[in-house]
């Protein structure tokens, strides 16, 4: 029962019995674990705000046979990105980078380079620009770190090479197959692709070959922003196996009340 | 030989453990305490579940929990009106209530916005405020939400939406819990409450 200690990012929290959390990291030593922080919710909590999503802390864990649950035993705040929690734009953006890492990555398999771009990637929104650009290149950095790189240098359907790729200047983007497809291939699936215009393109081809630093100067706007997004969109939803909370959480769908009364009527 | 899984024990076992913080061997103890207790005293406690549930209500106005069509804060003549404290959940405002620091009216949201579960205004209560405050006599509307993510990004969201209508809109404040040491606080408390500082 070893006494483990990482650098971690929180990805999420919940609460669990009478004042505990269960809360969800992503550590640079043994990739996303989840843990019990017994007491997370009192108000003398030596935790503090260290367990908040989207902080950068020092985490101690004391890890218990037979138990997928680590106990958080400490935790020490390295970073709390500020920003985050004061715009409504920015928060969405940091939420759908953490929940995107929690969806494509398994527990104990830990990655330092998924570490270090969640990590650039909260950095980056902390320093200002535009959130929604900045999650449409965190994306598309993580996909192609995680094994999901969208694919296009020849169709994924039919390995046909570039030249093939085009049909009136537009690219056919298939979600479900994770990249290009050519004419003959996309009529075969007309309503289950996308057209990405040749600035689409170029800028996830861009995006992909760029280090994180650089990547950050791309712009994106009108018809090929709305491309892209909606590309991106369309794949991670394939990658998680289900649809993540969307960015513009404010538009979310109602759900089902948590109560089972009503108004006296 | 174990309980039998199809007997009445069980049901009420599997029963007990659909309750929050409540596990199989608890669960296990309760049942068997029930058995032993008189009928009327069990009895009572099946009444009582039975009548929280035909009997309670969201109040009209506030959406606390209520007796009837108004909860008794939005009946209480004694209390003051131009005051509006906005809480999540109806078992905050009693939080808040026993303490005794607020004798105006409460609007409970029923919920909070959050980005990480993907839940967005039309899950709260909050048009609902928005519709008191149409309706004139507010002065101030405090937002007590949660100081986390959840309760800021609702925070945010009720003050942008607030803002046309011209009340004062202030935020409950963050800071050190009283008779806490203060080189325990953890950073981003300590920030809070310096930038939340009054003057003495």
């Amino acid at each position: 029962m070893p006494l483990l200690k990482t650098p971690a990012i929180t990805l999420k929290s919940l609460k669990w019995g009478e004042a505990d959390r269960i809360v969800t990291f992503y550590t640079i030593r043994f990739g996303k674990v989840r843990g019990v922080a017994r007491g997370a919710r009192r108000m003398k909590s030596r935790f503090g705000s260290a367990l908040e999503p989207f902080v950068h802390c020092d985490l101690n864990l004391f890890e218990k046979h037979n138990d997928p649950l680590y106990r958080v035993t400490q935790a020490d705040i390295r970073e709390t990105f500020p920003r985050l929690r004061e715009d409504l734009a920015v928060m969405s953006g940091a939420a759908r980078m953490v929940n995107l890492v929690a969806a494509v990555t398994a527990e104990g398999d830990p990655a330092p380079r998924i570490f270090q771009t969640l990590l650039g990637g909260l950095r980056s929104l902390q320093d200002g620009g535009d959130p929604g650009l900045t999650t449409l290149l965190f994306q598309l950095k993580l996909l192609g770190q995680t094994g999901f790189r969208p694919q296009t240098d020849h169709c994924v359907a039919c390995g046909a090479s570039s030249p093939h790729l085009r049909r009136n200047g537009a690219a056919q983007f298939l979600p479900a197959s994770g990249g290009l497809v050519c004419a003959t291939c996309a009529s075969r699936h007309p309503d289950r692709c996308l057209s990405l215009s040749p600035g689409s393109l170029a800028f996830i081809q861009q995006a992909l070959r760029m280090t994180a630093s650089v990547a950050n100067r791309l712009k994106a706007t009108g018809r090929v922003r709305a491309e892209l997004e909606a590309a991106v969109e369309c794949y991670v939803t394939v990658v998680a196996g289900k649809r993540l909370p969307p960015v513009d959480f404010l538009a979310a769908e109602r759900r089902e009340p948590a109560y089972g009364i009503g108004t006296f009527s | 030989m174990g309980i039998d899984q199809q007997g009445l024990l069980a049901r009420l076992i599997r029963e007990l453990v659909r309750l929050p913080g409540i596990g199989q061997k608890t669960a296990q103890r309760l049942a068997f305490h029930i058995l032993k207790t008189e009928p009327e005293e069990a009895l009572r406690l099946a009444e009582a579940i039975r009548a929280v549930k035909e009997g309670l209500a969201f109040c009209r106005q506030c959406h606390n929990i209520a007796e009837g069509d108004l909860c008794e804060f939005c009946l209480d003549p004694k209390r003051d009106r131009s005051k509006i404290l906005v809480v999540e959940e109806p078992s905050t405002l009693y939080a808040i209530e026993r303490s005794g620091g607020f004798r105006g009216l409460y609007h409970v949201l029923l919920g909070s916005l959050s980005p990480l579960d993907g839940i967005g205004p039309s899950d709260i209560r909050a048009e609902d405020l928005v519709n008191r405050l149409k309706d004139g006599g507010i002065q101030e509307v405090i937002l007590a939400t949660s100081p986390t993510i959840e309760g800021e990004a609702t925070a945010i969201y009720l003050t942008k939406l607030m803002k046309p209508y011209g009340v004062r809109v202030t935020r409950i404040a963050y800071g050190i819990p009283v008779g806490m040491d203060l080189e325990y606080a953890d950073e981003v408390t300590l920030i809070k409450s310096i930038e939340g500082r009054r003057d003495l």
